[in-house]
């Protein structure tokens, strides 16, 4: 017998990399380590700064040079088997709002919950603020998953092997309220602010924030309207309200942005600039900010270090400078985006007006240069090999025609339109992106640590005015509008009606963009065709009859005036499927009671 | 800057490119070696008189009527042997031959028995009847009646063994000159299967597979180097004296490790004999067996135009460009870069030198070796190489007549060195960077701005340590101490045990640094300007680990023959192992300078970083064998194990695996000895039994949770982030395999011919496998593995050989096959997926594909057919498989085969002429398939195969389709039948032709034997595949090309 012990103990090791679950759910600082895993599933890497951003996905905002079957999903090529670009090889970030991703964050917050009552809190405070961490977590995940599938299985407490697997879709109102009820819950757990070690976890106001885009997301016409886009669907009640009371949904998402408002704790960032002010360095400035400002309702903050893939691996700088930089140009802002941004004056830009045409890129709305880098704009300094084509440090994204010492006619790329790496072909659009990115930061040295901003409270201003114009309140619209396109140095607004609606989406697309907003607003809206199009580049040219060597001249200046025109790039298209993305095929074979989406 | 590294590069290209420096300094070593060994063979030839002049002299003493004996020894081609011992039979009498082979002993009694014995050879006993001359010649120790294999935990004679056992010898591994000893064992040992992924340097070993797939999960054979289980390969091949594999249920022995069968490697030992030096000294080349070809600039060019075109763009490249690139006429705008050549040189140079020690007397017996062994990387200015030294000590003693003591000591040295970036990042780069940009600018400067498609940087940079380099260290330590004694009251009875204590070291160094490359800024003055190219951040990681393992036995032998018929064998044992292993790392960065790779000199700020972890484990068994032969007749064996394994949880580690077999010599019937003649030896043998496979992860019962490698920012600070590492599998246990298997074994023809044949059926039941198939994703559970898979494994093997001389010609031909078919009984299938798709009752790891039907020639036949949308002229056709009129996956066909060939076979040919031996090894498979993909496009290279006869307007009935991007276009990036092709084939794996010097000449050179000879491996491939090696099976083959070496070297034995 005593032999038989001692084999025992001989065979009895223990894994020394691991906690038992015991261990886990008693220790209140193993359990923040598990929530810290939550965050990442949730706010995860800043989608927009990897090569792979779902601007690339709206169909009007980017283009995505790497390929990736991209250019599929914005042809609506999707299919129950594949969601081309945004799963499988390469989709790094955007991987992250699929189905299996989704769920699997899910579990760790129904984890949470189930067992809560064990975990050793010393400080009932500390035990209040990671339950509401644990509510908004998973009221997000569920957020994320309703947006791209509409109703989908609730799912509130972990599975174990032996349950059944076979759960339907909740209906889109189920899953809203839940949703909303986990945020009403977070918001009553989580403290006004966090500060010290704790900066950067979520708030009160970040799960307000968070409810007032679920229910403004709840209220419009991807779900209230479903026979517009969906009529033959039989289970319309799994992507929207049937029979909705408009009235009341918008009233909900109205009331939910002015409880924001009444925080009193928010404010826009430079609200009034004085005439004379640099209202476009403002705006850099704001999403430059290392620290929170006072519009800022959730910073995601970045160490050098941090990051799902960290900078040092997959850094701004290499997937998303211009080539000119040795960069890829992962985010290259389409034509129609650039032509979006007003006039000075507010009136619409237009290739058409020969003023606008000489000269496109000044009177503009001071966004446009705070977010994209055209022909011209002053930018970061040259890595040292480029030094020699551009000491001035501005973009080139145009060519020169000029006649060689031999005769020919020939034709020389700026550094940016691809004659430095001649491998990405340069240029697409003739745009690169610019905000969120430091020019002064040298990534050779240092990796970027710009905070990424989930929510800020232009984003609450705007989403008040939408429902204010719902529910047929255009003046109350009006002031918010125009609080934002105050601080912006753009004219008021004075349209009513449905010309106030198209100004004020208008207005949400430049002030929002590139911050993932697009791709829901374009869905919610009904407004696939609007943006799935044939999309556009422009194309800038100088030429001369001297033998240059240099796209500037010795003193920087150009050898010619710019020619501009626009080419067509590719032919987006939509299809009503892509509405909504299908749940996989695979997926359906192990759930027999999911039901599939419209058009799948 | 610029100056330096040119010179560097240019003086190593002096160095490594000049194969005449090489050679004429390896002459000058061997004639060194030649020196010191003569004078080490005068040296011995001292006390050797001495030994001789007491033993007579003690004989002087012992006997009277007496006399002088007196004779060479030879082997059977007339070569004097040294060394040999010869004993007067029951004495310990005896002498040594002197370096001519020649022997004497005074005063031996006539009625007295003479025994010869020598390393490799049959020891022989002449009777001296009065004779005073006594020539013997001594023949080879090869297979025959007296041979014995290792078995686990003893050896047996192979004429009685019942299980399906087959072995080789270290010579005949040798003849194969690689580093590696897991790529010689293919094509020499039937129902051995390799799997060679790379041919990188320290890296090229295969993945050996006994008797192809038999599980979904880890099919790993166990490795056991003389009696101590879990060790591994890394053995200098010049050391092994034998390997074995049992592939049935003779490796129930070693229990729930068996069931992927067993490998038995026995090391040299010393034999009695006076002390005998070997000196084997090897200089070989190696180069690519294939280097894929690749479009040149205008190629590329033109089908790059076709690309734009189809995208209904404008041509990318003008009349001008495609003319430019045709004539070469502008280097600097227009190249035609080659970029394999440019980074492959054609010849790396891989050297093998060993030297050993052997001998011993009656009372100590000892077997010492010294060996190096070094691998260039193929890469020009390469920082990738690879180097072994390692030594063995094998010590055996005799302490009085009960009682035997061995004591072994090995140890090596594995030192890998490759660039900072990994060879699937450079391969990557040589197969995608298009043919129309450079590697150097026509001024010799390197290049900048090339795809970082795969890899980055420029590939003719990053082969070389100019960015840095990783040089990992690994020291392996093993001993053994082992006590035999027999139970002097109990006859037959011995008891072993033994001890050993393993031990493993082994570091990291990872060193990055920037690297300065070209620009040319396109004006015509032709200045290129240096930079950094990328970071510039200097770094340096460092690891450091250890592992121990301490194994203990002890194993009761018991031997007895009742009334000269009934023969006994009994063995039990009892075995424990445990082992542990910790690591730490640490890193620093943003270090000033480049000139230290310390630690230190990196900055002490928030980059720096450090880790550890540890780990342990723990196996106890009970064994035994029980042999039972009724005059060699009819045999049988019952073997098992009571093993227990820490991955299980408590209460369910224990389990009892056993095996039985039978054999029956049908050729000792009188009935068969009286009318068969034709045969010298027949037997029937049978096997069934049970062996597990614990080969899972880790501790699957326990719900754990653990940090792993992801931060979140809070406060500034990267926050520990946690996750659930599984939801536990508290029933967890071992694959469980049941194994049966049936073989004869014949010699015939006077031992000429000999075949044998055997069929196996194994089942493996209980595979650990997730039901991800079955349970949603929805439910968010990372799936422990369950005991749900079977699979099953069916096929055969056969060896047949010929041996025979006619006048001075010696020549072996053997022929060895072995076929595995495995098929999936269950898993987790999904529900719902059709028929054709269900992978059950197919093999494992067999694909589903679109059927491509041929290429749409024209936009009618696209339009008369279901197609994908977007479909267009010059695509793959796929078949509408289920006819509904769409093509999505439900048109997609299970494939029957995988990619492991399920045959594979050698025929080895040994011939020996008077002084010339020439072995030669074909070996081929068949029955696999590869699904070859390449990354073409307008930002990667393609293959001239896919260049050469695609589909253009100009050619609408091609057989290959158009211009493709990879990944983007439908039939790139959804797995079809037109990619999937077979990787049969045939090569000559190897070749040796030798020479031994006649006796004259040794004399000269004052040796013994010397041996010279060349050889080589992978010589020459017939396969359908071209662009990769086809034993690579290789998708994306960015995998390091496996290599072609030839070898010349010389043994020689003072």
């Amino acid at each position: 017998m005593s032999s038989c012990t001692k084999d025992k103990e001989f065979l009895d090791t223990k894994p020394l990399n691991e906690y038992s679950s015991a261990d886990m759910w008693k220790s209140p600082g193993l359990v923040e380590a598990f929530i810290n895993g939550i965050y990442v599933d949730v706010f995860g890497f800043p989608y927009n700064f990897l090569g792979v951003g779902l601007a690339n996905f709206s169909g009007d905002e980017s283009w995505f040079n790497e390929g990736e079957s991209v250019d599929q999903f914005n042809k609506c090529m999707i299919t129950q088997e594949w969601i081309p670009g945004l799963t499988g090889y390469n989709a790094n970030q955007t991987d992250r709002l699929t189905w299996g991703r989704l769920y699997a964050a899910v579990r760790k917050t129904d984890l949470i919950f189930d067992n809560v009552k064990n975990i050793q809190f010393t400080d009932d405070n500390l035990r209040k603020v990671k339950i509401g961490e644990a509510y908004y977590l998973r009221g997000a995940l569920y957020h994320y998953l309703t947006a791209m599938y509409g109703g989908v299985p609730l799912v509130k407490s972990a599975f174990v092997l032996s349950d059944e697997f076979n759960v339907p879709r909740n209906s889109y109102s189920e899953c809203v309220d839940f949703i909303v009820g986990q945020l009403d819950s977070a918001a009553l757990y989580l403290p006004a602010t966090q500060t010290g070690v704790n900066l950067g976890r979520v708030t009160k106001g970040t799960a307000m924030a968070l409810k007032s885009r679920v229910l403004l997301y709840a209220a419009s016409d991807l779900h209230t309207a479903m026979s517009t886009y969906a009529q033959a669907f039989a289970k319309p009640e799994l992507i929207g309200y049937v029979n909705a009371n408009k009235t009341a949904l918008w009233q909900k998402a109205k009331d939910a942005a002015k409880a924001v408002i009444d925080l009193g704790q928010y404010s826009l960032y430079k609200p009034s600039p004085a005439s004379g002010d640099n209202i476009s360095q403002n705006f850099i400035d704001y999403f430059l900010s290392r620290t929170a400002t006072s519009e800022d309702i959730y910073v995601q903050y970045i160490t050098p270090k941090s990051g799902i893939f960290r900078w040092v691996d997959q850094d701004p700088y290499t997937y998303l400078y211009p080539n000119g930089y040795h960069g890829w140009g992962g985010i290259m802002p389409f034509a129609e985006m650039a032509d979006d941004y007003e006039m000075k004056d507010g009136s619409r830009f237009d290739w058409s007006n020969p003023l606008h045409k000489v000269s496109p890129y000044t009177n503009r709305d001071a966004r446009f240069s705070a977010t994209i880098l055209h022909e011209g704009s002053p930018f970061a300094p040259r890595p040292a090999d480029v030094k020699s084509i551009d000491p001035w440090n501005k973009i080139q994204t145009g060519s020169v025609d000029y006649t060689d010492s031999s005769g020919n006619r020939k034709n020389l790329l700026g550094a940016d339109a691809g004659l430095v790496d001649d491998w990405s072909g340069g240029v697409y659009t003739g745009y690169f992106l610019r905000k969120f990115f430091d020019p002064n930061n040298d990534y050779t040295k240092q990796k970027e640590n710009v905070p990424y901003r989930h929510f800020r409270y232009a984003e609450i201003l705007l989403n008040y005015a939408e429902a204010c114009i719902e529910l047929g309140q255009d003046a109350e619209a009006r002031t918010y509008i125009n609080l934002i396109r105050k601080r912006a140095g753009q004219p008021d607004i004075s349209e009513s009606g449905t010309a106030l609606k198209a100004r004020y989406r208008h207005e949400r697309r430049i002030e929002l963009a590139f911050e993932n907003q697009r791709f829901y607003d374009i869905r919610r809206w009904v407004a696939g065709p609007s943006a799935y199009h044939p999309v556009h580049k422009v194309v800038i040219k100088y030429s001369t009859t001297q033998n240059i060597t240099n796209y500037n001249k010795a003193d920087g200046s150009y050898w010619s005036a710019p020619v501009y025109s626009t080419d067509l790039l590719d032919n987006w298209a939509w299809d009503n499927k892509a509405y909504f993305l299908p749940i996989m095929r695979d997926e359906m074979n192990k759930n027999t009671k999911l039901v599939q989406n419209p058009g799948y | 800057m610029k100056r330096i590294n040119h010179c560097n590069v240019y003086c190593s290209r002096i160095i490594l490119h000049k194969p005449l420096l090489r050679l004429s300094l390896s002459l000058l070593l061997i004639l060194i070696i030649f020196y010191n060994a003569s004078a080490v063979n005068l040296i011995n030839n001292i006390p050797n008189d001495k030994e001789n002049t007491s033993v007579s002299s003690q004989n002087q003493q012992a006997e009277s009527q007496q006399q002088k004996i007196s004779g060479k020894v030879t082997d059977k081609s007339g070569t004097s042997l040294p060394g040999v011992s010869v004993l007067v039979k029951g004495t310990t009498n005896g002498t040594i031959t002197d370096a001519n082979g020649n022997y004497t002993l005074s005063n031996i009694n006539g009625k007295a028995t003479l025994q010869f014995s020598f390393v490799g050879m049959k020891t022989q006993e002449i009777a001296v009847t009065g004779q005073s001359n006594i020539n013997v010649a001594l023949e080879d120790e090869s297979i025959g009646i007296e041979e014995v294999v290792a078995v686990g935990y003893g050896v047996q004679k192979k004429v009685t063994a019942t299980g399906a056992i087959v072995n080789t010898t270290g010579e005949t591994l040798r003849k194969s000159p690689t580093t590696n000893v897991s790529n010689t064992l293919v094509g020499k040992l039937a129902g051995v299967i390799a799997v060679n992924k790379s041919g990188e340097p320290g890296y090229d070993g295969a993945t050996l597979l006994i008797r192809g797939a038999n599980t979904l999960g880890n099919n790993a054979p166990l490795v056991v180097v003389d009696g101590i289980a879990n060790r591994d390969l890394g053995v200098a091949p010049g050391d092994i004296e034998s390997i074995t594999v049992l592939k049935d249920a003779s490796a129930a022995i070693y229990g729930a490790q068996a069931a992927n069968g067993v490998i038995l490697v026995t090391t040299k030992r010393g034999k009695t004999g006076k002390p005998s030096i070997t000196v084997n000294l090897n200089n070989g080349y190696s180069q690519p067996t294939v280097v894929p070809e690749m479009t040149n600039s205008f190629e590329y060019a033109t089908i790059s135009n076709e690309l734009y075109k189809y995208a209904g763009k404008q041509p990318i490249f003008s009349a001008d460009d495609l003319q430019k690139f045709q004539d070469g006429s502008d280097p600097w705008g227009h190249p035609n870069t080659n970029f394999f050549k440019e980074a492959i040189k054609d010849w790396s140079s891989v050297t093998n030198q060993n030297i050993s020690l052997s001998g011993g007397n009656e009372s100590v017996k000892y077997f010492l070796s010294l060996g190096t062994r070094f691998q260039d990387g193929m890469y020009k200015n390469s920082a990738s190489n690879f180097r072994q030294n390692d030594f063995r000590t094998n010590i055996d003693a005799k302490v009085n007549k009960d009682l035997d003591i061995s004591f072994d000591v090995s140890g090596r040295e594995e030192d890998r060195n490759s660039p900072a970036m990994g060879a699937y990042g450079i391969i990557g780069g040589l197969y995608t960077l298009k043919p129309t940009l450079r590697a150097y600018w026509p001024d010799g400067t390197a290049a900048s701005g090339l795809t970082p498609s795969v890899g980055s940087g420029n590939p003719v940079v990053n082969v070389t340590d100019q960015r840095g380099y990783y040089k990992g260290v690994n020291y392996v330590l093993q001993s053994n101490l082992r006590l035999n004694i027999k139970i002097p009251w109990i006859k037959g009875l011995s008891i072993q045990g033994n001890a050993s204590l393993d031990k493993g070291f082994s570091s990291g160094k990872s060193f990055n640094k920037p690297v300065y490359l070209y620009t040319w800024n396109g004006q015509p003055d032709h200045i290129t300007t240096g930079a950094i190219s990328g970071s510039n951040v200097i770094s340096l990681s460092q690891s450091y680990g250890n592992s121990s393992k301490v194994t203990w036995n002890v194993v009761a032998n018991y031997l007895r023959t009742i009334a000269e018929k009934h023969n006994i064998k009994l063995m039990i044992g009892t075995e424990r192992q445990k082992g542990n292993g910790n690591s730490m790392s640490a890193s620093r960065s943003n270090f000033i300078s480049d000139q230290i790779d310390q630690l230190f000199a990196g900055a002490n700020d928030q980059y720096k970083d450090n880790s550890g972890s540890g780990s342990q484990y723990a196996r106890l068994n009970y064994f035994g064998r029980a042999n039972y032969d009724f005059k060699q007749k009819y045999l049988f064996e019952f073997v098992s194990r009571y093993d227990g394994s820490y991955k299980f949880a408590s209460g369910k580690q224990f389990g009892f695996f056993p095996g039985v077999s039978a054999g029956w010599r049908i050729s000792e019937e009188q009935f068969w000895k009286d009318n068969i003649h034709l045969f010298d030896n027949v037997k029937l043998r049978g096997s069934i039994g049970r062996t597990g496979n614990d080969a899972i992860s880790d501790y699957q019962y326990l719900n754990s949770f653990s940090f792993y490698n992801n931060s979140y920012v809070f406060g500034g600070q990267e926050a520990m982030v946690m996750q659930e590492l599984r939801i536990p599998n508290p029933n967890v246990t071992w694959e469980v395999a049941d194994q049966a298997n049936g073989g004869v074994e014949m010699q015939l023809l006077k031992n000429k011919l000999s075949v044998s044949f055997d069929y196996f059926h194994n089942k493996r039941s209980q595979i650990l496998w997730q039901r991800n198939a079955s349970v949603p994703a929805m439910t968010g559970l990372t799936l422990p593995p369950e005991n749900i898979g079977k699979v099953e494994n069916k096929g055969y093997e056969f060896v047949i050989s010929y041996n025979d001389q006619s006048k001075a010609l010696k020549y072996n031909v053997s022929l060895n096959g072995s076929y595995s078919a495995n098929k999936i009984l269950f898993w987790d299938e999904a529900h719902g997926a059709p028929d054709y798709q269900q992978s059950t009752g197919y093999p494992m790891g067999a694909g589903m594909y679109y059927q491509a039907m041929g290429i749409y020639k024209d936009q009618a036949a696209v339009d008369a057919s279901p197609h994908i949308s977007g479909a267009r002229p010059g695509d793959i056709i796929f078949q509408d498989y289920n006819n509904d009129g769409k093509i999505n996956d439900l048109d997609k066909v299970r494939d029957k085969r995988s990619n492991i060939p399920k045959f594979i076979g050698g025929l080895n040919i040994n011939l020996e002429y008077k002084r010339f031996d020439l072995a030669v090894l074909f070996q081929g498979a068949a029955g696999g398939v590869t699904y070859l993909q390449q990354e073409s496009g307008t930002w990667a290279n393609f293959l001239k195969e896919d260049y050469d006869g695609r589909w253009t307007e100009q050619n609408p009935d091609a057989q290959k389709p158009r211009a493709f991007n990879w990944n983007i276009d439908y039939f790139t990036n959804r797995a079809n039948t037109y990619s999937l092709k077979s990787n049969d084939y045939l090569r000559i794996k190897n070749l040796e032709l030798g020479y031994n010097m006649p006796d004259k000449i040794n004399k000269v050179l004052g040796v013994n034997r010397l041996r010279i000879y060349v050889n080589g491996t992978n010589l020459l491939t017939f396969s359908k595949i071209k662009r990769t090696d086809p034993e690579m099976n290789a998708s994306r083959a960015f995998d390091y090309f496996i290599q072609r070496v030839f070898n010349t070297g010389l043994v020689v034995t003072f």
